[in-house]
């Protein structure tokens, strides 16, 4: 039983200028004062979201639309837990999987294996879990005896083959995606697209932040359009 | 819904009853092994093309302390027998104490990657940062036998001491990385202060020297919680267990200084994501 919930959710992150990342500038803000601090102080503070509210329930897929910057990325993100609302209430039911930026925890001395190892078990994969899934991971990246090599040895396309490989060998209730189609050749993509669609008819509840209208269609029953931090829900005639 | 092993993928709801930063902890502590196996292959991805490997550090420190020991006791005038231990178990406190400190200033930045697409603790890269270290700090114990062997120090009960000693500098160290990293991601420039500060702090520290050989007041060098953090595990190393102000500071320093990084990461860990 998955469930995705939020209640009046509002995001609202601090974007510093280079001053005020400066720890020298802060302090003699506080030494004259604060005078110049006010005048240059370099902080805004940017809504991404405000004051929304949805259920995601079994069986949803959810379709994210908006321009660039209207916080598809925020939403996601927030649903991740990532970051967290300035007021309202994210409730998860279920165990979350995301496939943002590919790479979370990737370096580049290590081989493969060992990267597969690493960022399987930031996904929250246990170490037994991951074994039984190696076999398929070795299979589907075709990299062959190329995994015991350090990654830095890799070509792009090589790399991107392990990340997306690993990024979906968990089994979540709910998936979260940022549009990652579109890596590598012909036939790794036609691949990727199979082995994507595999996973998304595992999950409960499948989100995903695209401008590809085609790949949302196929995937999505539900779309939610984004525009200025506001969300509204609209029909699939309406994208 | 699964709990215990699928924390990381699942922030689990939080247990009402706790502070978001103890349980944000709590979450760090379950998923230790995962930690422990980043922090080594923090280590072997470092010294992967290195014929020694790790032990790259183990020799750095004979090398250093066998150098400065032998050169310095001349300059000095003092005993040898003396003032290469003292120096071998200052060199290895310092090494562990300024490589954590030095590196906690940048840990957010340099796991930004995790942090931005995973929901992971964010006590997590300090605690794998100090692993790290103490991971290093074992790779320098064969240097610390062999210069007690060399030299006959004295094992007894109080050697003993050295390991709760070196888990109360290690509980000092965890909120002093925690402090650094919250504050190196808000303040870019931090790491640069540090960097700067460090130099300064080893000769303010009793590295090279012990308080009591100090032609001044020894109270000076107390005043540098940095003195306490290494006198603590050099004593017992070098055979006596550490003055009680010693323990004492310590200890008051860990209380204080956890309680002061609890409640800064109670109030901005939300933050930090944003930060980087």
């Amino acid at each position: 039983m998955a469930r995705l919930e939020f209640h009046g959710v509002t995001v609202q992150y601090p974007v510093y200028d280079v001053r005020a990342k400066s720890l020298r500038s802060r302090l003699v803000s506080i030494s004259t004062g604060g005078r110049i601090e006010r005048e240059a102080s370099g902080v805004q503070i940017v809504t991404a979201l405000r004051d929304v509210s949805f259920t995601l329930l079994d069986g949803d897929t959810v379709g994210l639309v908006g321009h660039n910057g209207a916080g598809k990325s925020t939403l996601l993100r927030t649903m991740a837990g990532v970051y967290q609302p300035a007021w309202g209430e994210v409730l998860r039911e279920g165990r979350i999987a995301t496939v943002f930026e590919l790479g979370a925890g990737m370096d580049s001395e290590l081989s493969g294996y060992e990267n597969i190892q690493r960022m399987g078990l930031l996904l929250g994969l246990r170490q037994d879990e991951i074994r039984t899934r190696m076999d398929d991971i070795e299979a589907f990246t075709q990299l062959g005896p190329f995994l015991g090599l350090p990654v830095r040895t890799y070509s792009a396309g090589m790399a991107t083959r392990l990340m997306f490989a690993v990024a979906t060998s968990t089994r979540p209730d709910i998936l979260l995606v940022d549009e990652v189609f579109g890596a590598g050749d012909a036939e790794f993509q036609e691949k990727a697209a199979q082995r994507m669609h595999d996973l998304i008819s595992s999950v409960s509840i499948f989100v995903f932040a695209s401008h590809d209208i085609a790949a949302m269609k196929r995937y999505c029953r539900r779309f939610l359009r984004l525009e200025h931090g506001q969300v509204t829900e609209i029909g699939a005639d309406e994208l | 819904m699964t709990v215990s092993a699928h924390d990381i993928a699942t922030p689990a709801p939080v247990p009402s009853a706790l502070p978001p930063a103890l349980a944000d902890l709590g979450r760090a502590m379950r998923l230790l092994h995962v930690i422990a196996f980043m922090a080594a292959g923090d280590l072997r991805a470092r010294y992967r093309r290195s014929v020694l490997g790790p032990f790259w550090m183990t020799l750095g420190t004979a090398a250093g302390s066998l150098g400065l020991g032998l050169v310095w006791s001349e300059l000095l005038h003092m005993d040898r027998a003396a003032f290469v231990p003292s120096l071998t178990c200052g060199l290895v406190m310092w090494y562990l104490l300024s490589g954590c400190i030095t590196e906690a200033t940048s840990t957010y930045w340099r796991q930004s990657a995790i942090l931005r697409n995973l929901s992971v603790p964010l006590s997590m890269p300090p605690i794998q940062m100090l692993l790290k270290h103490l991971i290093n700090f074992l790779h320098n114990v064969p240097v610390l036998v062999a210069v007690i062997l060399i030299f006959h120090l004295p094992l007894g009960a109080a050697t003993l001491l050295v390991i709760p000693c070196l888990a109360l500098v290690a509980v000092n160290l965890l909120w002093i990385t925690l402090l650094l990293s919250m504050l190196g991601a808000r303040f870019r420039d931090l790491e640069y202060v540090i960097g700067a500060a460090m130099p300064l702090l080893m000769f303010l520290s009793p590295v090279f020297y012990r308080p009591s050989y100090l032609p001044f007041n020894e109270q000076f060098v107390w005043f540098n919680p940095l003195s306490h953090l290494i006198e603590i595990v050099r004593y017992p190393l070098l055979g006596s267990p550490p003055p009680g102000f010693v323990v004492l500071t310590t200890g008051l320093l860990a209380v204080g200084g956890w309680l002061l990084t609890l409640w800064l990461f109670n109030a901005k860990r939300n933050r930090i994501a944003y930060w980087l």
